[in-house]
């Protein structure tokens, strides 16, 4: 599907604690189908600040008779987001997409999904999906805090119905285990439990999950975030650096990229 | 209804349908835009700087945000000629608006090369230089500041080449009058001003710089008043048509590079907040016109009102 750029209405601002928030907004006709993992460009306000759009994943994107729907999972960090932030339904946003690669359908067996915080905003459309096809899967979910894990209990219940569990972990023991997601991860790799890793996080996270990911011989998919100017290939602003020395782009070549296509 | 406004517009050799052109860099190799924007309806595209070779750019993180605009080390990352040739070319001529190819090396050999390969392409209207590229040659100064450099540059481009040669200005020098009257002395046909303005961001919290090259180059409504001063200066004191760029954004934004002496302009970041501003501005443009009773584009250009 070919992006467009259109003038989406806010529907609804679901609060979660904060600092995050979902913003439902009705999109054309055909959204519903986005792969999970893409994302679109959101102009923020009608000033010169911010000056660039935002960038967010697609946290869920349904279709009814009314017509297609999408959920964005936003923390408001900044000025942009704060200004989504205080939206109220009937609101206009204009919104870019559905831009980049998504996640591919296509691993076997049971399979592991990997949040880091907000990083939680793409995997809920695909655990939707993976749920929806019988795929099994666990969810590990990580944070700093119970605050840091939005929409914890809706990602238990995705679990649950796709025959797995949730393993949440927080590093002041305040929900789940006290730790870095990594660490019951790495447990349930070690005794060979997933063939496949879907993840979204910091950085920092999906490098560590890359060397584990290739330490277990597994396949894996990471969404990326990284700054970006334009959304569509043509300011060239969000490279990553590929292992053959080039630059991919995030927003064309990604922001879903395999854990083996990039130089962490 | 009173007749439609001409927004038909020469400068020197090169004939534009309409003055609202997209800038190099900010509008990919123009098929990213495709199917966002009517390319139709555009008085022309310029190209992403394109090189002899590919070149794969710098290292992230290569924007980002600032006041009022933004700031970018993208490091030339291009497909080089003759893919942009082979592969986008052919794509970009199912559209009427005029293709000017934007052409950088490190080398007089490498620019002379380049407009030497695309002098017999039917498809490309006009070459555009940027002259803001380290001249390895001399050391990595730019060839865009000084004059003599430049105007060897140009006249050695000139003489392999019959299109309409455009020479991009950068605002980072002391005197751009001289750098045009150079470029003119070379054999220029237009001018277009200007390029990014040098600049640095830092992130207070982590202490870093916020683009991995440290620096990088100044874009958006930030840098307009600069460039219609430039503009200015460099259109009523080198005698060369004149095409404006700098954080045009509204029809307001192309009437004050008009009037300071633009005959075209191109639009360059606001195309990522909106990527079909330069198209809104073709027919805001006419409307306004309209609107004010200007029956052609022709006489406004030039016809700012100073101070007797």
């Amino acid at each position: 599907m070919l992006p467009t750029d259109h003038l989406a209405v806010v529907e609804r601002v679901v609060e979660h604690p904060l600092p995050y928030f979902s913003l439902l907004l009705a999109v054309p006709r055909g959204w519903a189908d986005l792969a999970a993992g893409q994302f679109v460009m959101v102009r923020t306000g009608s000033g010169l600040e911010p000056f660039l759009r935002r960038a967010f994943s697609v946290h869920d994107a349904t279709s009814s008779e009314a017509g297609d729907r999408i959920e964005l999972l936003i923390k408001a960090v900044g000025r942009g987001t704060r200004a989504l932030a205080a939206l109220r339904p009937g609101a206009r946003l204009q919104v870019l997409g559905p831009l980049g690669r998504g996640f591919s359908l296509a691993a076997e067996g049971p399979v592991a999904l990997v949040a880091g915080g907000v990083g939680a905003a793409p995997l809920y459309l695909l655990a939707r999906r993976l749920a929806e096809r019988g795929q099994r899967f666990d969810f590990f979910y990580g944070g700093r805090n119970r605050t840091d894990l939005p929409r914890l209990e809706s990602f238990a219940a995705l679990a649950r119905r796709a025959g797995g569990r949730l393993v949440a972990t927080t590093e002041d023991g305040s929900a789940g285990a006290r730790g870095l997601v990594t660490e019951p991860l790495e447990r349930a790799l070690a005794s060979g439990e997933f063939r496949f890793v879907y993840a979204c996080g910091p950085m920092g996270l999906l490098a560590r999950l890359a060397s584990l990911v290739a330490a277990h011989g597994l396949g894996g998919e990471a969404a990326l975030e990284t700054p970006m100017g334009c959304g569509f290939g043509a300011c060239l602003g969000c490279a990553v650096p590929r292992p053959d020395g080039r630059f991919a782009l995030c927003c064309q070549d990604g922001p879903v990229f395999a854990f083996s296509d990039v130089a962490w | 209804m009173s007749a439609p406004v001409d927004l038909s517009v020469a400068l020197g050799p090169l004939a534009l349908a309409n003055p609202i052109l997209t800038a190099s860099g900010t509008f990919g190799y123009g098929l990213e835009f495709a199917h966002l924007t009517d390319l139709g309806r555009l008085g022309g595209i310029v190209t992403k700087g394109l090189s002899v070779a590919p070149i794969r750019g710098n290292p992230p993180p290569r924007v980002c945000e600032t006041r009022g605009g933004m700031l970018n080390s993208i490091g030339l990352q291009n497909i080089g000629i003759e893919r942009f040739l082979a592969e986008v070319l052919p794509g970009l001529e199912r559209f009427p608006p005029r293709v000017i190819v934007n052409l950088f090396g490190v080398s007089v050999e490498e620019y002379v090369r380049l407009a030497a390969r695309v002098e017999p392409v039917a498809g490309v209207a006009a070459v555009e230089l940027n002259v803001s590229c380290p001249n390895v040659q001399r050391g990595g100064l730019e060839f865009g500041q000084d004059p003599e450099v430049l105007a060897r540059l140009v006249r050695a481009v000139r003489a392999v080449t019959g299109k309409p040669l455009i020479v991009k200005l950068s605002p980072n020098v002391t005197r751009p009058v001289e750098i045009g009257e150079a470029a003119k002395a070379g054999g220029a046909d237009i001018l277009s001003a200007i390029n990014t303005l040098l600049g640095m961001a830092i992130d207070p919290v982590s202490r870093r710089p916020r683009l991995a090259t440290v620096r990088g180059g100044l874009s958006g409504p930030a840098i307009k008043p600069v460039a219609l001063r430039v503009v200015f200066d460099v259109a009523r004191q080198v005698g060369l048509p004149v095409i404006g760029i700098g954080g045009i954004e509204t029809v307001d934004d192309v009437l004050e590079f008009l009037l300071a002496g633009a005959s075209a302009v191109q639009i360059g970041s606001a195309l990522f907040r909106d990527p079909t501003t330069a198209e809104r501005l073709v027919t805001a443009l006419a409307d306004r016109l309209a609107a004010d009773g200007v029956a052609t584009l022709r006489e406004l250009i030039g016809a700012v009102r100073l101070p007797s």
